[in-house]
């Protein structure tokens, strides 16, 4: 038996928006985008990394009654705009590159590049308050 | 426009305090960072975070401040202005409050900080090679 990871979920406040982000901003690419009036309009929306055809992240709408009830999505709400509702790690072979690219599109980094012991390290988060940290690990090998 | 939840302002405080913990940063930046007024702003961050913004300012400058004493020989009053505080007397009061011991003690109960750099191995052998000890030679040069 054996698996591996496909797709990932982040709750969003606003797919809309998010979609803009990830894919303008951060520069992935749409994965799906499809939505299902049978599901009430549920969106599927899912973007990923050019280049890592296999992974995806799900940005879902956090849903109302009666999937979710008004306060517990109000909780959820709350949660994600306080940054607490998870992160996405991801890894880049040049930090400051990633981080001079990024920042051109009007991406503003919570941390700019700093030497870790582990690589060289930088945050920024999504418009709903998601953090996503992007990071050139060191190889120990090399040195 | 899409709605956001205020706490996402608050978070934005939050932040800047992350990122700019080494600057001369005070609560009413981290105040306007939020859009709100110092004495709403305060209430409101420790509704949300359970924790005024001035602690959670000072601790993420100690929390720094440790890692500093951890990973480097730089001394305490340079540690002490690398996390944006002015005061090495209060730095100290406030590093010892929080960890029980003052910055020098908790250096001590560390390993050296040279113990964990990542110096390649080039540069250790350049740098490490011992230099040579011989008698006669030395002597000989010595009496030249």
């Amino acid at each position: 038996m054996s698996f591996r990871i496909a797709t990932a979920q982040l709750w969003v406040h606003d797919q809309d928006e998010a979609l803009k982000f990830y894919t303008e901003k951060v520069g992935m690419e749409v994965r799906s985008d499809v939505t299902m009036p049978e599901m009430g309009d549920f969106r599927w929306l899912t973007v990923g990394p050019a280049g890592q055809d296999d992974v995806a992240i799900v940005l879902m709408a956090i849903p109302g009654p009666p999937v979710m009830d008004e306060e517990t999505g109000e909780q959820v709400r709350d949660l994600v705009a306080k940054g607490f509702a998870g992160t996405i790690f991801l890894t880049t072979d040049d930090c400051h590159a990633a981080y001079e690219e990024l920042s051109s599109r009007g991406l503003e980094f919570t941390e700019a590049p700093e030497e870790r012991p582990y690589g060289i390290d930088s945050s920024f988060r999504d418009p709903s308050g998601n953090s996503v940290r992007l990071t050139q690990v060191r190889d120990l090998a090399t040195l | 426009m899409a709605f956001v939840p205020p706490a996402r302002h608050l978070l934005r405080a939050k932040d800047l305090a992350d990122a700019r913990y080494f600057e001369p940063l005070g609560v009413d930046d981290l105040a306007r960072a939020a859009g709100l007024s110092r004495a709403h702003f305060s209430r409101e961050f420790r509704r949300a975070f359970g924790e005024s913004p001035h602690a959670y300012l000072l601790t993420r400058r100690l929390e720094r401040a440790a890692a500093l004493l951890r990973t480097t020989d730089r001394s305490v009053a340079d540690v002490c202005l690398s996390v944006g505080l002015q005061s090495i007397g209060s730095f100290t009061t406030s590093f010892t409050r929080t960890f029980g011991v003052s910055p020098t003690a908790y250096r001590a109960s560390f390993p050296p900080a040279s113990r964990y750099a990542l110096v390649p191995s080039c540069v250790m052998r350049v740098y490490g090679r011992p230099q040579r000890r011989t008698f006669r030679e030395d002597s000989a040069a010595a009496a030249l």
